[in-house]
């Protein structure tokens, strides 16, 4: 498995290559997705695409790019995907799609790819089958009121195999949350909806590590809430903090700039 | 025809501990069965129409037969968007029930009724069904249980009489034969309409024609059926725009046939006061003398 660093460059290489948006929200969860690849999945499995495999929804469908990079490095998806990203015809689309394989669900309409990940986790429990349901939502998509639908579906059935991971980057697409539509503190939020809830830096690999570990392991039955505290574009200091990375496209020199600050 | 329901259902799960049905807190006594005879197999979201298609989506994709069950106005025209994401650009084979479509809830208001969601899910990768009575009703569930896509069944009024008898229909087909005659107008309806369009053709002894599935009307033998008519004359309790009319209007004109179509349906999109089913009918002029007076104003009897 590769690393962050990696990861980044590869999403990079993606978007420069596409003319595509959308960065700064695929580097927020790269470690996060980096860490659920590497020890919190089963490969195999997901490359079976067996009945009993971890899942991973990323219902902030608009960070794919994190997900494609993290398939890429386990050889789901192919080299000319990554080099032809957007091109007339390929595969992989700008948001999560399940027709990709190694996609879940699609989490282009946000609040929605929620909603499937719990019906896959209460599907999982009513097999009693061990495995765990990961799903990564945005600080902004929690604004959805579906998604709170569903985090009350899994608290009242107990779903224990189900991790929700809020990356919460403290931007959405027109603003900085708080000025939007301020919803903290999301830990007590969580707690208050009977999950049980930790709270980690979101680009620290051995929190994040520690924290899945402990919420995996734990006997409690209740449904997982990790609110990672992460920052938009993390990784490229021009990028970092700054929503525009949102919405920019990358030139020569932009591109070149970033791939040298990850060498 | 609720029964009907209930009792597949029950049977259904009762017979295989895959199947499963989901309600947004909606149903009440028709998940009676089903919850004596397969309990773990009735789950109930909580008034979460939302979450709960996403829900059935999740357990279909791992497999599960899922049934999913709301009122029309919610399930599907709330969650329209997570049907088409999630269900249908997926290909789950879902079903979905729509319970108390056309006016049924006249009593409840706007909110409550539903007129429009035929039209909605048309443009949508999904069968749609629309059964007239219990013995309809019963074929539509069992073909549904059988695909592997996405369907909708509309349950419109549940209790008026019913258009076939236990011997009459046996298969499901886009129309199937109330009653023939050799006047070149026939009417076609589908839903609580039939039996109004019953009353009509019996009357004035008229083809009638019940149209229980509404996503397969492209047929050669449909061509040669509808090509003996002058004039045909839809009824539905579903919007004029989208709905069975529209189906037809399409399908005479993409077929290049020198028939005109009377399409009686839901014009005034909400019903305009508050009254009973029978109010609501008169209302929307799909009461059998409103739609007799309109026919002869158009010298069709």
């Amino acid at each position: 498995m590769s690393n962050p660093s990696n990861l980044r460059k590869t999403i990079l290489r993606m978007a420069f290559n596409a003319n595509s948006v959308h960065i700064g929200c695929a580097f927020s969860i790269v470690e996060i997705v980096h860490a659920l690849y590497s020890n919190f999945i089963n490969i195999d499995k997901l490359k079976n695409q067996s009945r009993d495999r971890d899942y991973l929804c990323l219902s902030k469908g608009h960070g794919v790019m994190a997900v494609y990079a993290n398939l890429y490095e386990i050889g789901l998806i192919a080299e000319d995907e990554i080099e032809n990203y957007f091109s007339d015809g390929s595969s992989l689309t700008g948001l999560a799609d399940s027709h990709v394989p190694g996609i879940e669900v699609s989490g282009g309409s946000l609040g929605q790819g929620i909603t499937v990940a719990t019906g896959i986790a209460m599907s999982k429990d009513l097999d009693e089958d061990n495995s765990k349901v990961f799903c990564i939502v945005g600080d902004g998509e929690l604004n959805e009121g579906s998604a709170w639908e569903s985090i009350m579906i899994a608290a009242h059935r107990k779903l224990n195999n189900f991790i929700l991971i809020v990356d919460a980057n403290s931007y959405q697409a027109m603003g900085r949350c708080e000025n939007v539509l301020s919803m903290e503190s999301f830990k007590n939020k969580f707690e208050a909806f009977n999950f049980e809830t930790l709270e980690c830096d979101g680009h620290n690999l051995e929190q994040i590590n520690e924290s899945l570990m402990t919420l995996t392991k734990s006997k409690i039955k209740k449904p997982k809430a990790l609110i990672a505290r992460t920052v938009k574009g993390k990784g490229v200091s021009f990028m970092e903090d700054d929503n525009i990375w949102h919405y920019t496209r990358l030139d020569n020199e932009t591109y070149n700039k970033a791939l040298s600050e990850l060498a | 025809m609720r029964e009907v329901i209930s009792n597949f259902l029950a049977t259904k799960a009762a017979a295989d501990k895959n199947f499963y049905v989901l309600s947004g807190d909606h149903g009440y006594a028709l998940f009676d069965e089903i919850r004596r005879k397969a309990p773990e197999q009735f789950i109930n979201t909580g008034v979460t129409e939302q979450a709960m298609i996403g829900a059935a989506a999740g357990m279909a994709k791992t497999g599960k037969q899922v049934v999913v069950y709301g009122l029309a106005s919610f399930i599907p025209m709330r969650v329209l968007e997570f049907i088409k994401i999630n269900i249908c650009y997926e290909g789950l084979p879902v079903i979905i029930l729509g319970d108390g479509a056309g006016t049924v809830y006249t009593t409840l208001g706007a909110s409550h009724q539903c007129g429009e969601d035929i039209a909605c899910l048309k443009t949508l990768p999904i069968k749609i069904y629309s059964p007239a009575d219990k013995f309809e009703m019963k074929l539509c569930l069992e073909e549904a249980s059988t695909l592997d896509c996405p369907s909708y069944i509309r349950i419109g009024k549940s209790d008026r009489p019913a258009v076939h008898t236990i011997d009459s229909i046996s298969k499901l087909k886009s129309n199937l034969t109330i009653r023939s005659s050799n006047n070149r107008t026939a009417i076609f309806a589908t839903g609580s309409m039939v039996s109004t369009g019953k009353e009509i053709a019996e009357k004035y002894d008229l083809s009638l024609f019940s149209c229980p599935t509404l996503s397969y009307f492209n047929t050669a033998e449909f061509l040669e059926n509808i090509k003996k008519f002058d004039n045909i004359v839809t009824i539905e309790e579903h919007s004029i725009y989208g709905g069975l009319g529209s189906i037809l209007s399409d399908f005479i004109s993409e077929n290049g046939l020198n028939i005109r179509l009377h399409k009686f349906g839901i014009t005034e999109y909400f019903t305009k006061g508050c009254g009973s089913y029978d109010y609501a009918i008169k209302f929307h002029k799909l009461d059998v003398n409103s739609i007799l007076r309109a026919m002869k104003e158009k010298t069709l009897i």
